[in-house]
């Protein structure tokens, strides 16, 4: 078991030079690098400011000096995998860089959002299993009741519309309309001055009451039915039967027996979640106004700020690799049948 | 033990229907037969005939909501099961009527330790012991049935176990609160005959020691011959004949178990001579036409056996025939 976990912590590591070297590589060859976006930026610049001045040669406002400086501060000078190589080494020293856009280290950029994205990444987690686990439940024992159908019908309501637009209905009818709940933002201008954490608790959560729907009627819908129909198979097992005859009454033999079974695909998932949700739904951030790194990884890449892209692309991988792991040893927990070698 | 004096078990008249699809299909109808103290009485007949149903029945189980019986008594211990309160029925399964079941492999939870599992009827019933007895009596009952180191076995997961080491715990697990009756639904018939063999064995020795009584159900009339006492043989959910086990064999009376023995390869028959089998199909229980259910493929059957419903006759031995005096 140890070994297994050991073998595959050691895979993270070609899985992930694999991963960035494609994007890497990527980055090179798309149109409109930072380079360029420099080059028309200067244009621009030197048009607004007197269309009488000459244009550089070959109407460039840059000249070759200036182009080559910004080639090696960029690493485009030199072949593309000799400045993966170079960049690796980098990270390796975790230093992911300078983003080109705000002229910060990129980690500094990221490790500020990262708290705002786990913090709304481990809610949703949260009370998603906690309406859905429970629903699924009460779903699959009253199976073809009113309360069944009529659940049903939300569920599938929140899993055909895209959360980006219960988002903005949200937001419209609680925020601009009823104005019970602010316009977005991770919290208040006035955050710092709250002298309590209790009043920062609070006023986090007053705004994250808007997008947290959001994301949840987004993923609760899933779970609810992978909960529901995997408590009714194992309620027609054999096993549950088992129990009853044992002279155990329904609703234990339930949940001594069927239930934990019933977690198993549940904890499969388990994983899978947590990049999705770390990397939060960019559409949903930027909807609310919320800093994190969906929007920061989606406006980075609009910008063709490398340095960022790669950085959000980091984080991303370790946590989608480890979260894979993370998976695996929840089914061992939960399943005694599965036996890693 | 007498045939007058109050039997252990006693089913009259039970009838049990299922909602389907297609409408109510009446899986039992008039099933009534009795358990002496002691005894094993094996119920036979082909698939579907309502051996199962007969089962899950008497220990209310059927599959709620499409399952329901909807006539008869079954009076166990002089009260009828069938009135008694959900709790007290809580009480009588696996304490005092205990069940195995055909699919070894899936009968136990595949992610709860062997030891959790038989203790879990221990904890129901006899909620006096305490951690050390539990753990005695389930080693004890695991060296019963034959199962090897059986301390080791109650921190074992069922997958880690063989089928027949599967049966042999779920035969333990019946047997721990000592039950009057234990049902026993085809416990053989999922596993290779050498094993087949050592349970049937197992049951035997078990029954001489506690002197349980043993409802064993099967299809094999092989297996019957080898345990039973009493056989009672089912056909489309009705009883159609039942007897002492020697009297059935030799002098069976019904159309029906004639075909059916005479199924049975048998060592003086001729090898590769062609085994007598029953024609035709058992219908499905809603297209059981009126009269007697076996009349489509009994070579015997008159006008009368298509308008009525022939009774179920006799003393000891019982038949479900009109013609049956002729094969006396
Ligand atoms: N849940 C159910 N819903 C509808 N009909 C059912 C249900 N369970 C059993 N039946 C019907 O009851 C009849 C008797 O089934 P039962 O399981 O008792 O057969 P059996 O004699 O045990 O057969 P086998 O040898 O295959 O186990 C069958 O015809 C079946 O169609
Ligand atoms: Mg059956």
């Amino acid at each position: 078991m140890t070994w297994y976990f050991l073998r595959r912590l050691l895979l993270i590591v070609p899985t992930f030079i694999g991963i960035t070297i494609l994007v890497f590589v990527i980055t090179r060859f798309v149109p409109g690098g930072p380079i360029e976006r420099m080059i028309a930026e200067a244009q621009q610049a030197s048009l607004q400011s007197g269309g009488g001045q000459q244009l550089g040669e070959g109407g460039q406002t840059l000249d070759e000096d200036q182009l080559r400086q910004l080639e090696e501060y960029y690493g485009f000078d030199k072949p593309v995998l000799v400045s993966y190589w170079e960049w690796l080494l980098k990270v390796l020293r975790l230093d992911l860089g300078t983003s080109t856009r705000y002229s910060e280290p990129v980690w500094d950029t990221i490790l500020e959002r990262l708290p705002v994205s786990a913090f709304y990444g481990i809610m949703t987690m949260l009370i998603t299993y906690f309406i859905s686990i429970p629903l699924g439940y009460w779903k699959a024992i009253k199976h073809n009741s009113h309360f069944d159908h009529a659940s049903s019908f939300i569920v599938f309501v929140g899993y055909a519309v895209p959360s980006y637009v219960i988002g903005i209905i949200l937001l419209v009818v609680f925020a601009a309309n009823l104005e019970w709940f602010p316009m977005g933002g991770f919290y208040s201008e006035d955050f710092e001055d709250l002298d309590s954490f209790w009043q920062q608790a609070e006023d986090i959560l007053y705004h994250a009451v808007l997008p947290l729907l959001a994301y949840v009627a987004g993923s609760f819908a899933v779970m609810t039915f992978m909960m529901k129909n995997a408590l009714m198979d194992n309620l027609a097992a054999d096993y549950v039967r088992t129990a009853i005859a044992k002279g155990l009454p329904f609703r234990k033999a339930i949940t001594r027996h069927a239930l934990r079974n019933s977690l198993i695909p549940i904890a499969t998932h388990f994983g899978n979640n947590i990049s999705v949700i770390i990397g939060g739904s960019f559409l949903i951030e930027k909807i609310f106004n919320i800093d994190g790194l969906g929007l920061l990884g989606y406006e980075s890449v609009v910008e063709r700020d490398y340095p960022i892209v790669l950085g959000v692309l980091v984080i991303s991988a370790i946590l989608q690799l480890l979260g894979n792991i993370l998976s695996d040893i929840c089914v061992a927990i939960v399943d005694p049948r599965v036996q890693f070698k | 033990m007498s045939a007058s004096s109050r039997p252990l078990l006693e089913v009259r008249h039970l009838a049990t229907e299922f909602d389907t699809e297609q409408g109510v299909a009446r899986a039992l109808d008039d099933i009534s037969f009795r358990l002496e103290a002691g005894e094993t009485l094996g119920i036979v007949g082909e698939s579907g005939c309502g051996k199962s149903v007969t089962s899950l029945s008497i220990m209310r189980l059927l599959p709620k909501p499409a399952g329901r019986i909807v006539g008869g008594e079954v009076i166990f211990d002089g009260q009828d099961l069938l009135q008694l309160s959900p709790d007290a029925m809580h009480g009588i399964r696996g304490n005092r009527i205990a069940m195995i079941f055909q699919e070894p492999m899936t009968a136990l939870n595949p992610v709860y330790r062997v030891g959790h599992q038989l203790e879990e009827a221990l904890l129901l019933h006899k909620p006096e012991l305490d951690e050390r007895q539990r753990r005695d009596a389930c080693i004890g009952m695991l060296e019963k049935v034959g199962i090897p180191a059986p301390e080791r076995r109650l921190k074992e997961y069922p997958h880690q176990l063989s089928g027949g080491m599967r049966q042999r715990v779920m035969i333990a697990m019946a047997l721990l609160c000592d039950p009057d009756i234990l049902i026993a639904d085809e416990p053989t018939t999922a596993l290779d005959v050498t094993i087949q063999a050592q349970i049937l064995q197992l049951l035997r020795d078990l029954q001489r020691e506690n002197g349980m009584s043993i409802i064993f159900i099967t299809h094999d009339f092989g297996v019957i011959a080898e345990i039973c006492d009493r056989v009672v043989v089912m056909y489309g959910g009705r009883i159609i004949e039942q007897a002492e086990i020697l009297e059935l064999f030799d002098h069976p009376l019904h159309p029906y178990t004639r075909g059916l023995l005479q199924a049975i390869p048998k060592l003086d028959t001729e090898p590769k001579s062609l085994l007598k089998t029953i024609p035709g199909m058992v219908p499905s229980l809603l297209d059981f036409p009126p009269g007697c259910r076996f009349q489509n493929r009994c070579e015997f059957a008159e006008p009368r056996c298509r308008e009525e419903t022939p009774p179920l006759l006799g003393e000891g031995h019982q038949v479900r025939c009109f013609r049956a005096e002729e094969f006396r």
